[in-house]
Parts: structure tokens; sequence; C-alpha cells
């Protein structure tokens, strides 16, 4: 119940002399609420001592962090007082007396807890001031590295919470994600503590020198650092320690000095500080300031509870997991696979997908279904048009052997419709021999018949030629403009001698205007056919007199044309009307079926009907029409 | 050659009915053409001797319709049937209602006019056989009623007896009509007599009575 906790906590804040009259005021409904405070201690009283002030990494980030972790852990309360020697920054040693007379006005009459000495300015302060400060209360020496520690006095009642920052590991790291490097910018300030580390760090990096050589841009007026930064040769890299202050003392808090390097300089930043993350480093093995505040806290509750100082020897916190900005991946254009294995990226641009989750998620489904249904229709009209190429090659050898199958059967008729030209070709030319012998010889007539037998060779080569092309395979459809008046025509040319030969009287009604289409004339053709050779199947039965075909043309209003073909034979059953154009319906027994099937496919494959019905005075008629082309008047 | 015998030629081919023609005129004959068998019905004089090249294969009246209804009416006109399809059925029906021949177009000159000639030839048999048969109507028809009896009953094969007894006469008698009948017929003896009988179907006509 964290929130019944803060309750009593605010309340334990209050002055215990103020606790007396509150009890009066408020009542016993309070009772044991302000029992149990007035069971509790007083605050725990900590002061930080800082070296350079709040506002410098990693000091800044470490009060705060040490402050929440402390507030969180700890059963009692605390109450934190904060003070800075500010006077650490400058290399020539001031009067500490105000700071201490502050401090020592501040605690009057108030017990310290415990004194936490933020980096080795304040350890030295404390070191050298131990005996006016409180010198019962303990002394944690926080965000200080190793090495100051050990060049450092020890600090009476004090312990140690160290960090170590490997700087090989840094510039490691800097090789490894950027193998190309030849130069190491080193970036520092110049105050005491941060020239004492430039010189440790040139002192460390010494072996690296045979790789690649370093730039120390330290000790360096602001501007002439920034300038120098943004200057670097190719291949150059940043290694930022720390800028607390320039060479002319002007101090550079919350890293500002990092942010205006970031925007000047040519070549990546690195660091060893993961408050820097986020402000333009590359990242690597960093220092967790998360970590060591939470173990800083963590031995501060234990000194507040009383444990030996001697017992609290932490293990130094060096650098942690490493850890890098992915934006600065992307500006140097270093790939994730350079990065250590166990590396974690942060500040992925939080992408399009998180800033835009749900639009983005309905148009990708709406995308995903229009494109499904595009895909979809594109599949489908493929099949279509393969099912159409197939269906349209299947009725093309089907048209074909049904025609085949009509010329065949027709052909008997049509050899003798031949022998009329061959037989009129012959006598001909026999009576021009005749006439030629003859003295003298009768030329006129001789012209006439070489005239007629002329006629009669083209008639034979017509029907050839017209039985030819029924027999011909048509690979694809020869769609053409024609007069549908010829079709018939030809129609009833090789119809004619069939006709004869049943005895069946067939006539055409020829239309007196020409009737244009567009499909492939033997297409139709073969439509009649089928529908004639039907009809005059259809009247064997019939008396002889009664065997009569008659074909009609009529244009109706719709531009299209009308064909009829009515028989006078034994009709179809009304139930039937529809099945007869059905593939494989017939009622003959040579019949294939297909005739009428093929037929009605041919119609409508060029946009027509076709459909049969009874005529009144018996026999049937088939009737299908035909899209008229519209002609542009000559 | 046999001068101006008249050829009707039945086609419903006009170019085709134009070459015979052409042919036939150049070989010498008269021609005669029609379009289908009702116009040969209604026009040809069928007078003349000759005979009818056909078309088997007619819209309307076709080949074999009009030769039955020309054998109805007892034509002497042969017919040679011309047809551009061997179909068997159609030519046995046609020889065997007493067609000439039976040709397919294209036909050669040769087969044609030697198919004319013969049926020219067999229109001059009927002819002359019918002319005869006119001569023995007629000298029959000469015999009186009593002389035709007795002849009648002579080619049946009665005896003199018989006859008298079935006329209810005398043997005599009889023997003179019979003697006047045989003398007006030109004939001398029983058998030449029967002959006669016999062409003019007499015969069958006796034997149906004798039988009745």
């Amino acid at each position: 119940m964290p929130g019944a906790r803060r309750h009593p906590e605010a309340l334990c804040r209050l002055p215990p002399r103020g606790e007396a009259a509150l009890i009066l005021a408020i009542g016993v409904l309070f009772l044991h609420v302000l029992l149990s405070c007035a069971a509790a201690a007083e605050p725990k009283r900590i002061l930080l001592l800082h070296s350079f002030g709040r506002e410098f990494a990693p000091f800044s980030d470490f009060s705060g962090r040490f402050r929440e972790e402390l507030v969180g852990q700890s059963r009692e309360p605390v109450d934190l007082y904060e003070a800075s020697v500010e006077m650490a920054r400058f290399a020539t040693s001031q009067d500490e007396e105000p700071l201490l007379g502050y401090l020592g006005a501040l605690f009057a009459g108030r017990q310290l807890d415990l004194i936490v000495a933020v980096g080795g300015p304040a350890a030295g302060f404390v070191q050298r001031n131990r005996q006016r400060l409180s010198p019962s209360t303990p002394v944690l020496i926080a965000a200080t590295e190793q090495r100051v520690i050990d060049t450092a006095p020890a600090i009476a009642l004090g312990a140690t919470l160290p960090v170590t920052v490997d700087a090989n590991a840094l510039i490691g790291n800097i090789l490894r994600v950027l193998p190309e490097t030849t130069t190491i910018a080193v970036i520092n300030g110049s105050s005491p503590l941060e020239k004492y580390w430039a010189s440790e760090m040139q002192r460390v990096l010494e072996p690296y020198e045979g790789g690649v050589h370093f730039t120390w841009l330290v000790d360096l007026p602001f501007d002439e650092m920034l300038e120098r930064a943004a200057a670097l040769p190719p291949h150059s890299a940043i290694l930022y320690l720390q800028y607390w202050m320039d060479k002319s003392g002007v101090p550079h808090e919350q890293d500002r000095a990092l942010d205006e390097l970031h925007a000047r300089a040519t070549a990546p930043i690195f660091s060893y500080l993961d408050a820097y993350l986020g402000r333009g480093i590359v990242g690597g093995p960093l220092l967790s300031m998360q970590v060591y505040s939470r173990r800083a806290a963590q031995a501060a509750i234990r000194v507040l509870a009383g444990e030996s100082l001697i017992d609290i020897r932490p293990t130094p916190t060096g650098l942690g997991l490493p850890i890098f900005d992915w934006r600065e991946l992307q500006r140097w254009s270093i790939s994730e696979a350079r990065l250590p294995p166990g590396s974690i990226v942060a500040f992925r641009e939080p992408g399009a997908w998180v800033r835009y989750r749900w639009p983005i998620v309905a148009v990708s489904v709406a995308l995903l279904v229009q494109g499904a249904v595009i895909a979809w229709l594109i599949f489908e009209r493929h099949r279509r048009q393969r099912a159409e190429l197939e269906s349209r090659k299947r009725l093309l050898q089907a048209a074909h052997l049904n025609r085949s199958a009509a010329a065949g059967a027709l052909s008997a008729s049509v050899a003798h419709e031949l022998n009329q030209p061959l037989g009129a070709i012959l006598s001909n030319a026999e009576a021009a021999e005749m006439l030629l012998d003859a003295d003298p010889p009768d030329l006129a007539q001789v012209k006439e018949i070489l005239s007629d037998i002329r006629q009669a060779d083209q008639r034979a080569g017509e029907i050839i030629q017209h039985m030819r092309e029924l027999l011909k395979r048509r690979g694809e459809i020869d769609a053409k403009l024609f007069d549908l008046n010829d079709t018939i025509a030809d129609a009833m040319r090789i119809l004619s001698p069939e006709a004869k030969k049943r005895g069946v009287v067939l006539d055409a009604e020829e239309s007196r205007t020409p009737l244009p289409v567009r499909a492939d004339h033997i297409h139709l053709e073969q439509v009649i056919l089928n529908l004639a050779a039907n009809g005059m199947d259809a009247m064997a039965g019939v008396e002889p007199q009664e065997r009569k075909m008659t074909i009609k043309t009529a244009v109706n209003g719709k531009a299209e044309v009308e064909v009829s073909i009515a028989d006078r034979g034994s009709g179809i059953p009304k139930d039937k009307l529809e099945a007869v154009f059905d593939s494989f319906y017939t009622t003959k027994q040579q019949g294939t079926g297909l005739g009428l099937s093929i037929a009605r496919t041919i119609v409508e494959a060029y946009g027509g009907r076709i459909w049969a019905e009874n005529r009144a005075g018996g026999g049937a008629v088939f009737r299908f029409t035909m899209p008229l082309t519209k002609v542009q008047p000559a | 050659m046999q001068a101006a015998a008249l050829i009707h030629v039945v086609d419903d081919d006009m170019s085709f009915r134009l070459a015979v023609a052409r042919l036939l005129r150049a070989a010498g004959y008269e021609v005669a053409l029609y379009e289908s068998g009702h116009h040969f019905l209604q026009r040809s004089s069928r007078t003349a001797a000759g005979c009818i090249v056909l078309d088997l294969n007619m819209s309307g009246l076709d080949g074999l319709e009009l030769q039955r209804q020309l054998n109805e009416v007892g034509s002497l006109l042969p017919i040679i049937f011309l047809t551009g399809r061997g179909d068997i059925p159609a030519s046995v029906t046609a020889i065997k209602s007493g067609a000439e021949d039976f040709l397919t177009k294209p036909v050669a000159k040769e087969a044609l006019l030697a198919a004319i000639e013969r049926a020219l030839a067999r229109y001059r048999e009927r002819q002359g056989r019918r002319e005869a048969l006119h001569s023995l109507r007629a000298r029959v028809s000469t015999l009186t009623p009593r002389e035709r009896e007795v002849f009648s009953l002579v080619v049946h094969g009665k005896l003199n007896k018989q006859i008298a007894f079935a006329l209810g006469t005398s043997e005599r008698t009889v023997k003179a009509h019979r003697h006047a009948a045989m003398e007006k017929l030109g004939v001398s003896s029983v058998a030449a007599a029967a002959s006669i009988a016999e062409r003019l179907g007499m015969l069958a006509d006796g034997e149906r009575r004798d039988d009745g």
C-alpha cells in the first residue's frame, strides 16, 4: 500500500514540536496515524556534496538518480541536502571557509547521518575539512574514478563507491564500429580535474599511438575546440570525455558543450557515459548512472542502517553493456552488424509505425484488401483470358469438325453440283470440236462456247474453293466486315443440290438492303448450314410436296439482322425448344448433337442470340440475330 | 443418219442444257430444251421421232417422276437419264421403268451420241411395233361379230364341232366363218391366227372367259 505509506511519511516531516499540537487539533480519529509517526525516528539527513554544482555530468545525473533510488529503497524517511564545492572548478585554491560556515550553520542542532561526496573535488574537500564536517558522520565517496580515489588520501570514517572507465575499451569500441578510423580527437575541458583526466588518458592511450593518431583537443578555448572539431580529416572520430570548463574559465553546464560539438563536428562522437546517449554520441560500452546510482543508494542505506563502513566495499562500477544511438548509426552509416554482440540500439526512429500505427494499419489493410482484390481480379482476368482462349480454340476445333462433318454430308450433293459445270465444259468443248471440223466452221458459236466454258470453269472453281474453305482449319477467327446476303447466297449454293436430292424446295428471300456484319463469314455460313441441315432432316418424314424451307432476313429496330430458317418438318416438342441447343442433344441416329450447339456458340460469340419456335402451320423456325455494323455511307 | 430426229433435253442447269444442245445440234439432231419436267409436259411436241435426255435431279418434278407420268400416257420416247450422281437405287428404278440408258455427267460425246442412237433405234422399233399392232387391230375390226366369235374360239384351240355346239350352229357354218376370218386376217394356219390373237391381247380374255 504505497499510498498509505506516503501519508505518514509526509506528516513525519513536520517538526516534532508541532506534533502534540496536531494531536490536539485533529483529535482521536488520527490517533493511530500519529502514533505510528511518533514511533518513527527523525528523518535521515543526508548531505550530497557536489564537486562542480549540480549541473555537470555525470554528477548531475548521479544526484538525481541517487535521490530517486534512495527514496525508493529506504524504509525510513530521508531528508536530502545538497551543496556544491563550486570552487573546485578553479585551479587556485580558494577559501573554503564560507562553504564550511554555511554547512556548519545548516546542520547546527541537526543530526547529519551521511555525507556523500560526489566527485573527486568534493571528496578532497571532505578530506581536507573532515574535522569540521560532522566528524562522526560517515562519508561515502561517489562518482569518483578508481584512479582518483587511489591517489587521494584516505578519509576518516569514509568508504568509496568507485567507478572505472576503461579507456582501452572506449577506443576499441570506436575502432570496432568504425574500423577505418585513423584519427581520434579527444575532447576534454580545462578544469583541474579535467586536466588530470586529459593527462591520464594520454598516458593510457599511448599504446594506440601506432595505429591511430590522437588529437588532443584539450585545454582550448571553446570556439577553437569547436572549430578544430569541425575541421577534422576524413576517418576521424571524436572521444568526448567531459567539458565542464573551458580554458578561459567559462563553465559549460548541462553538457551544452556536447550539444554544440554535435552540431558542428564532422566526425562521429563517442563517450563513456550513458547520460550522453541521445545527445549526439554514437554509443558503445557506457557507464550506466542508473546502475551506479542504485548501488550507491544501496550502500548509503546500509550505512544509514548502521552497517560498518569497513564492510562496504563495493566493486567498482565499470562500463556497462554497449548501447548505441540508432540515429547516429544511421548518420554515420554504421551497420548494426558491426556492433558488438548483445548491443542495445536505442532511439530507434520511432518509425512511421510507432507514430502512425493506426493510420498505417488502416491504410495497409485498405491497401492489402485493395491489392488482394486487384490481384484476384488480375488472376481472374488471366484465368478468363486463358479460358476464353481455350474455349475459342475448342470452339474452333469443334466448329471445324462440325463443318467437316457438314461438308462431308453435303459433299455428295456438292460433287453433283460440281458435275454440272464439268459436264457443261466437256459437252461444250466437244461441240466446239465438231463445229471446228465443219466447213466453214461456225466461229461465232465457238467463241460463245469458249466464253461459256470459261464461266462454267469459274463456277466449278468457286464450288471447290468454297468446299475448301468449309474444310479449312481456322486457327484464328477471321473477323471481317461483309454482307450477310452474300453468306446466305453461298449457303444456298451449297445447300441447293442437297435440297434437290432430298426433294426440298429451298427458297431464300434476299434482303433488298445490304446487311453489314462483322464476323468470320465461314462461321455464319456454318450456322446457316447447320440450321438448314437440321430443318431438312426434320422434313425427311413428311410428304414430298410439303418439303419446303425458307430462309429470310429482317432488320429489326435494334440495329440487328434477324435470320430465320423455317421448315415444314415435324416441329419441336415445346419443352425441348431450349434443349435442342444443348450439346449432344439429338433425335437422329447419325447426329452428333453438336450442330445446333455449335450454331449457338458461334452466334453468341459474335454477340447474337439464337432460338427456336414452332410454326403455326407445323414445322419449326430457327432464328438468330447478328449485330449490324454501322458502315460509313460511301 | 436419220434426218431430223428431235432430242428433248430436260435439265434445270442452263449452262449444261445449252452445252448438250450445242453438241447434239452439231451432231445433226434437232434439239428442244426444257428447264423442268413441268415445262416438258406442257410444251413438248411428242409426235416426232426422238428421245429424251433427262436430268435425274431437278427441283419440283424430278426425272423419275416425269418418267412415270410419261409411261402412264404411253409415251414412245425413250429416256436417257443424265445425272451428276451415281445413285444406284435411282438408276435401278429408272431402268426398271424402261429407261433407255443411265449416264453420268460429265458425259463423253461418244457415250451420249451412242445412247441417243440406241434410243432412236428403240423409238423406231417401238414405232414399228405400234404400227403393226394398229394394222392388226384394223384387220380384226373387219371381222363380222360371228366371224370374230368363231375366230376367238379357234385361237383358243376349240374344234369345229365344239364351236358349232357352243354357238348352236352347224359344223359347216362354222367352217365357212372360220375360213372367212382367216382370209380377212391374212393367215393360213391356226398358229398364225393364235399369234395375232395373242399380240392383240385376245387370248387372255378368251381364257378368262373360259374360266368364268
